[in-house]
């Protein structure tokens, strides 16, 4: 029961995670590589959400779905630690985002600027 | 007699950072090598936000000079020159670097080279001939050209070379991250991603007690490959 409390309340996240790299593609801010790259490691983790326990049982010989509940504390700390991946991913996206915008704006400045010195020497 | 090569439009970038010393020496030694070949050029020195007077030594000398705000590193003031010599529709570009470690008759030789092998990334490589370059350096630059082998599946001598050149094909597709030293092996990486033909030529370097103590040392290599590998990993997840 527990276990499937624990991929009900993850699943949100997933979906989230998956709806957000669409909006961005559909927007143009991502590449369709990156949109591929995403939409594949979300669905891994979507993976070993749902097959880990499973397989975990299979693997030490038990029949499938039948192990002991998963604590409460064990729901928490996976939902916290898929949680704290989706943030992690979207700020290092934002930080590599933003650092491009400021390197090519720092470049065209200075290309700019040097340019209306030039004009203004010849002047 | 002299071929006269006027049709091609050659820019010359040279990255610098508080290179008051050689950058005079560097511009002159070029115009004299490229009066003969008689190529139209221009010389552009990205003064990478230095504090010394790298700036007014390199306009004193006729090359025009673009100057960085803030000092972003080899990558970005390289990035920047291209940048230039891309909207300003230059046929070729060269790269090299300010500490006067890369001979005119070199720029020269890939120049020639480039344009007769069609070649998009031209790496001049000290390694083919590492005469002159002490002990250190050699494994220092051999072991990051393994790194950038390992990492990125380039096959290059010398991946850490200043003096390249680039078609205009590579000036208008040619895109990198980094900002730091790290940016030598990326630029190969993105040039490998966009498909560009790749080549190098061997070059000799020329290393005073200046340049020797300008230049990398391999406690900089270190900082160089954790930032390929955070590169390569990062990329991994895009």
């Amino acid at each position: 029961m527990r276990y499937a409390v624990l991929v009900i309340l993850n699943i949100p996240i997933i979906l989230l995670a998956l709806f957000n790299i669409f909006t961005q593609y559909k927007l143009r801010n991502i590449t369709k590589q990156r949109l591929q790259h995403q939409f594949t490691l979300w669905v891994l983790v979507f993976i070993v959400l749902v097959c880990s326990f499973p397989l975990y049982n299979y693997v030490s010989g038990k029949p499938l779905l039948d192990s002991a509940e998963l604590s409460l504390f064990d729901i928490v700390q996976t939902t916290a630690i898929i949680t704290i991946f989706y943030i992690i991913n979207s700020q290092r996206q934002k930080i590599e985002r933003t650092e491009k915008t400021i390197r090519d704006l720092h470049q065209e400045l200075s290309i700019k600027l040097s340019e209306k010195k030039h004009d203004s020497t010849k002047n | 007699m002299v071929r006269k090569n006027l049709e091609k439009n050659i820019c010359i970038v040279i990255p610098a950072f508080n290179e008051e010393v050689t950058i005079g020496n560097v511009i002159t030694g070029l115009k004299k090598y490229f009066k003969k070949a008689s190529y139209q050029y221009e010389i552009v020195v990205v003064n990478d936000g230095s504090k010394d007077h790298t700036r007014d030594v390199a306009k004193k000398q006729g090359a025009t000079v673009i100057d960085h705000i803030l000092n972003t590193g080899a990558g970005g003031a390289t990035a920047t020159g291209l940048s230039y010599a891309g909207q300003n529709g230059f046929d070729i570009a060269v790269t090299l670097d300010a500490d006067g470690q890369h001979s005119a008759e070199d720029v020269l030789k890939g120049i020639h080279l480039s344009l007769s092998t069609k070649t998009d990334l031209l790496v001049g490589s000290r390694l083919i001939n590492s005469k002159g370059m002490s002990k250190v350096k050699v494994i220092g630059n051999m072991g990051l050209s393994l790194i950038t082998r390992i990492l990125f599946g380039i096959n290059v001598t010398d991946s850490q070379s200043g003096l390249r050149i680039f078609s205009r094909k590579a000036l208008e597709q040619l895109r990198w991250e980094t900002s730091g030293y790290e940016f030598c092996s990326e630029m190969l990486w993105r040039a490998k991603q966009m498909k560009l033909v790749i080549d190098e030529y061997p070059i000799e370097a020329i290393y005073t007690e200046y340049s020797r103590s300008k230049g990398q040392n391999n406690w900089n290599a270190v900082n160089i490959v954790k930032s390929l590998i955070k590169r390569r990993l990062t990329e991994m997840f895009e």
